[in-house]
Formats: C-alpha cells, sequence, structure tokens
C-alpha cells in the first residue's frame, strides 16, 4: 500500500534516532561488561534489544507503505566514559528520541495515517515510562547513594 | 445494636486518623517507588492498604453501633521530601496513634463496650508493630549512615 509522503519521511528520521539509542545501547552494555557491572549490563542488554524491536516495527511499516528505510544515518550517537556518563547520554537519547516521536505522531493524525500513529504511540510509551523514566532513576540513586554504592549494587 | 454517643464519637476519631493515614502512606508509598526504593515502598504501601481494611472494620463497627461513620473528615497530612523526612513524618503520625488508640480503649472500658475495644487493641497491637520497624530504620539509618541505607532499600527488578 502506497504511503504518505511525509509519514515515510517521519519514520524514517524516528529510525535514524532508535539506530543510534540501539547501537549506543550495545556498547555501553559491553562497556559494563567489561566492568563487571553485570547488573548494568542485564538492564542496558534488554533496551538494545528492546530499540532493535522499535527499529524493526519502524523498518516493518516503511517497507508496508512503499518506502526505503534508511540504514545508514545516526542521530544523537554519543558513547561516554564513565557509567554516569553513559546513563546522562543515554536519557538525553531517551528524550530526543520521545521529543521526535511526538512529532511524528502529530503529523500522522493530520496525515490521518492511524495505523503508524498508533505504533508510534507504542513506541513512545515505551520510551517514556520505561527507558526514561528507569535512566532517571538511576541517576537519582546516584546522588542519593553516592557513585561507590551505586555501582556496588550493580556488579 | 444501640450504641453510646461516646462509644460512636471515639470511633469516628479512630477513623479520621486511618483515612488520613491511608494517604499519607499510600502517597509515601509511591514516592519511594518513584526513585527506585523498591523495599520502602513494599513496606508503606501494605501499611495503606492495612489502613484501609482497618477503616473498614471501624466503619462496620460504628454502623452496627446504629452510629454514622464520618468519611468526610481528614487530618493533616504530613509528606517529607526525601526518605528521611518521610520516615520521620510517618514516625511522628504513629506517636499521634498510639496515644489515642490507647485512650479510646480506655473509654470502651469503662462504658463496657468490649467488642469495640477489643478492635481497637487489634489495631493498636499493629500499630505498635509499625513503629518497632520505623524504630528499627532510624537505628539503621544513624549506624549504616543515609547513603548506605538507602542502598540496602534498592531492589533489582
Amino acid at each position: 500500500m502506497q504511503g504518505n509522503k511525509n509519514v515515510i519521511e517521519g519514520l524514517n528520521t524516528l529510525l535514524g534516532y532508535e539506530l543510534a539509542a540501539m547501537d549506543q545501547y550495545f556498547v555501553h552494555s559491553q562497556m559494563y561488561i567489561d566492568w563487571g557491572l553485570n547488573k548494568l549490563y542485564e538492564r542496558i542488554n534488554h533496551e538494545f534489544d528492546d530499540e532493535k524491536g522499535h527499529a524493526t516495527k519502524l523498518i516493518e511499516r516503511m517497507l508496508f507503505l512503499g518506502g526505503e528505510p534508511d540504514m545508514q544515518t545516526r542521530v544523537g550517537y554519543k558513547v561516554g566514559k564513565t557509567v554516569p556518563e553513559m546513563l546522562q547520554s543515554d536519557l538525553r537519547v531517551e528524550y530526543e528520541v520521545a521529543d521526535k516521536l511526538r512529532v511524528v505522531i502529530a503529523m500522522c493524525e493530520s496525515e490521518k495515517d492511524f495505523v503508524s500513529r498508533d505504533m508510534l504511540m507504542i513506541l513512545l510509551d515505551d520510551t517514556e515510562m520505561d527507558h526514561a523514566h528507569w535512566l532517571e532513576q538511576q541517576l537519582g540513586l546516584i546522588e542519593m547513594l553516592g557513585l561507590s554504592n551505586y555501582l556496588q549494587s550493580q556488579m | 445494636m444501640k450504641g453510646k454517643p461516646e462509644i460512636i464519637k471515639v470511633l469516628n476519631e479512630v477513623l479520621t486518623t486511618e483515612l488520613t493515614s491511608i494517604n499519607q502512606y499510600f502517597l509515601h508509598a509511591r514516592m519511594y517507588k518513584n526513585w527506585g526504593f523498591e523495599v520502602l515502598n513494599e513496606k508503606c504501601f501494605k501499611k495503606s492498604i492495612k489502613d484501609m481494611k482497618q477503616a473498614d472494620d471501624v466503619i462496620t463497627r460504628i454502623l452496627f453501633l446504629e452510629g454514622l461513620p464520618n468519611l468526610q473528615m481528614l487530618g493533616k497530612i504530613n509528606i517529607g521530601e526525601d526518605p528521611q523526612e518521610m520516615l520521620k513524618c510517618d514516625t511522628e503520625f504513629q506517636l499521634k496513634q498510639i496515644p489515642q488508640l490507647k485512650q479510646a480503649i480506655v473509654l470502651c472500658e469503662q462504658h463496657m463496650d468490649f467488642v469495640s475495644r477489643d478492635l481497637l487493641a487489634g489495631i493498636l497491637d499493629y500499630e505498635e508493630d509499625y513503629y518497632d520497624w520505623q524504630d528499627t530504620q532510624a537505628y539503621q539509618l544513624e549506624q549504616l549512615g543515609v547513603q548506605n541505607y538507602l542502598q540496602a532499600q534498592v531492589e533489582e527488578d
């Protein structure tokens, strides 16, 4: 089914963010395991899977709409050097993704592509309630427990 | 069965405290949860639910005594801004509720309403236990330091 051009473009923009998030979680998860922070590895590896799932949904939808998924572009990718930096950078990506998702959701509504809109809502819910909230919690815990205690809890 | 007005009045006062308690503990529970302190969330959430069950028992008793349960009244809710303050607010709450229950029990004894007395004694037992837990937390906070204490309140997913 031929989709609306603007919608396909919007979905491609989002794909750029999801791919960046995926790559970033991938390398961060490996850094955590390298440092022996196994609990952080578990969680971030799961986020990596989630982002891959999000990218899959976007690609599927674009192909169905007769579009061409852009696998080249990465938006907002930044690897941290320390645990707080990494969490902070992941949170920044989640905030950016959420902002972008809202814009594209509004656009789907105005283009009357309600099925794409529905799919993006699931992504937004995951982004806000699962990913961003968890990252905010970790940064809050680092403040309240101190970094050493926090890291000790992540081994 | 017609109850004595003094008893109905004191049961309503106990009810007001329970209704207040439900709200204070419930909000504290969810604040802990939002920060990732699952252990504290669990404890306060259970307390809030238990308070609701106690309120239920008191309401049932007031109705049986042909009184009117007052669900309109709510006492002052004290909400802390960090876990330490929250524990402190909750402890102060218990320290007000326990004497209130004791006085109500004395009044029931005087009026020979032994069934209401028994109900209140059950509540008092639970509230004292809860205070005991709070006392333990204060001790641990002091002995471990805030950061170590809080670390122990985080539970993995």
